[in-house]
């Protein structure tokens, strides 16, 4: 167990297990007997979990946020990874770095705009959000392809590969895994933007709904039963992700140290 | 006539090929040109100044090769590259395997999907000449079947035809069992076999080698050249090119070795801009196609002489 308070030992899965349930005993402990006004116990939660399930429709809220959330990331993906590989072009280059800078600015201020060019409603939460997760997206996967070394460039012209077919071989296939992980992360960032949108657009309902609300009544302990409901989808989608990306890209954990 | 005289007596036009010779290792000749240079120079300009002059990495450049055959066997050839670091051995590879466009002057070599003798020279695009980079670079997400596969994009074989071919090279180098293997689940001298294998099935028969033998152990250095006498004895035109600082290593397997080295003044002040100063010609010596040369004395004193060369470079 002395392996757990050492920097990059592995751990067996017996120690593991002790590990993970001590932790969690600390945890709720400190859960259950914290004295804080604004951190309702593990039961009050429980209780408004169940209430929020039954009386508020959290299971169908959760399921129109994770359709807007897939649907936006959907788009985004097309969008940003097509700009992406396409800034191996430096035609497209200034386009993405004036797109990059877009990540600064705050979706509120663009409520008005896509009313007017995308409708209101879904639509209008759908791109506010595409936008959003668009923006971060397209920089990280960008700086993943300008990372990309001329050796890696060479390595496909030595094998007399065009140009385009490199771009292929080496932007495409060769950042498959990173840009799996690229994904994986900004599909995380859609939901913590979701319920800004979903403030921002009340129609169509969604967890935003449900959590903003519940803080205007101050009934945290069903805040954070919906986010705990949030954290729970969102895990067994990143899960989903990783899994993808292991079966897809199976060289990319080889040569990690934690296996 | 030593092998300078020969490269110059081609370059002025006399056609020396086919004449035998014979040297202290046994009967050759000189067959068709392989690889020329021509007049090939580098210099990169100052892009934040671009009112300063050029910076010159290769002053004219001008190389020859030739086919060397020696009657009844498959004879290739080592050219070995040697010089200081930084002088611009690799950036004379890197034009040798067409990824650097020279400033001036012309890379050819031969054509063999033209012509299977040789005798029809083009000028080299990336691709007719292999190169193995010094961490041996393979597509990490490939297999190693994959990544001699895609060696082979651009014929005109089958699925099933590459497969097989790619199959039958890696039996030749005894490394069949690693097929279904990624990159990091090979050893670096797998790897550099892998790597060696991939650039012979896509350039065929010229591959040039940065620094094969950086932080390999003594007997490590021995294995790499095995593998690539064993590259070079495959075909008849196998022409490799092997950049590197370890003058013995170097000495142990090249035919032909080369010096790249800059001016000096007055003085005694590098002048920039390197080029072949000095070609020796081991074969001539009868230091070349002799197993275990390197325990003999001759060879030690021409490491020596190639050594104190290397000192004035």
């Amino acid at each position: 167990m002395t392996n757990a308070f050492r920097p990059n030992r592995s751990l067996t899965g017996q120690a593991w297990t002790i590990l993970l349930g001590v932790e969690a005993a600390l945890f709720l402990l400190a859960w259950t007997f914290g004295d804080a006004y604004s951190i309702p116990g593990p039961y009050d939660v429980l209780q408004a979990l169940g209430k929020a399930i039954r009386e508020d429709g959290l299971l169908y809220e959760l399921g129109v946020s994770f359709r807007i959330n897939a649907e936006a990331l959907a788009i985004s993906t097309v969008i940003s990874v097509g700009l992406a590989w396409l800034s191996v072009l430096p035609s497209v280059r200034p386009i993405v770095a004036v797109l990059s800078r877009a990540r600064f600015l705050g979706l509120a201020g663009f409520v008005t705009v896509f009313t007017f060019a995308f409708g209101g409603g879904h639509a209008l939460k759908v791109s506010l959000l595409t936008f959003g997760i668009s923006v971060f997206f397209l920089t990280s996967m960008a700086s993943v392809i300008a990372s990309i070394p001329r050796a890696d460039w060479d390595q496909a012209r030595s094998l007399r590969m065009s140009e385009w077919r490199s771009v292929w071989e080496i932007a495409v296939l060769g950042k498959a895994d990173e840009t799996f992980e690229m994904f994986r992360q900004n599909a995380a960032i859609g939901w913590v933007m979701l319920t800004m949108v979903e403030g921002l657009v009340r129609s169509e309902g969604g967890v935003g709904g449900i959590l903003l609300n519940s803080t205007r009544y101050r009934n945290f302990a069903a805040v954070f039963a919906v986010q705990i409901a949030v954290a729970l989808l969102g895990a067994g989608q990143d899960r989903l992700i990783a899994y993808i990306k292991d079966k897809v890209c199976p060289h990319s954990a080889l040569t990690l140290e934690r296996n | 006539m030593g092998f300078n005289d020969l490269a110059n007596q081609a370059l002025e036009g006399s056609d020396p090929a086919h004449e035998t010779r014979h040297s202290r290792v046994g009967q050759y000749s000189l067959g068709e040109v392989l690889v020329r240079t021509t007049d090939v120079t580098l210099s990169f300009q100052n892009k934040d100044n671009p009112d300063d002059p050029p910076k010159i990495v290769l002053k004219p450049t001008s190389i020859e090769v030739r086919d060397i055959v020696r009657p009844g066997l498959a004879q290739g050839q080592v050219i070995g590259l040697l010089g200081p670091s930084g002088i611009g051995k690799s950036q004379f590879s890197r034009i040798l395997a067409g990824l650097q466009k020279p400033t001036s002057g012309q890379v050819l070599v031969s054509d063999f999907e033209k012509d299977k003798t040789g005798a029809t020279l083009r000028p080299v695009e990336a691709g007719h000449v292999g190169m193995v980079a010094q961490d041996y670079p393979l597509f990490r997400w490939r297999t190693v079947l994959g990544n001699l596969i895609v060696a082979l994009e651009h014929t005109t074989l089958s699925r099933k035809d590459k497969v097989a071919k790619a199959t039958e090279y890696l039996q030749l180098f005894d490394v069949s069992e690693l097929a279904e293997k990624y990159p990091a689940q090979l050893s670096g001298g797998q790897r550099q076999r892998i790597a060696i294998i991939r650039q012979l099935l896509c350039a065929e028969h010229f591959i040039v080698m940065d620094e094969p033998f950086t932080g390999l152990d003594p007997i490590s250095k021995e294995i790499v050249c095995e593998v690539i006498n064993k590259v070079a004895t495959l075909h008849e035109h196998n022409t490799i090119f092997v950049v590197a600082h370890d003058i013995t290593a170097l000495c142990q397997i090249s035919d032909q070795l080369w010096l790249f080295g800059r001016d000096r003044d007055e003085q005694d002040r590098v002048i920039p801009g390197a080029t072949v100063k000095t070609k020796f010609d081991l074969i001539e010596r009868g230091l070349a196609w002799q197993p275990g040369i390197y325990e003999t004395q001759p060879f030690t004193d021409f490491v020596r002489e190639v050594r104190q060369e290397f000192r004035h470079l």
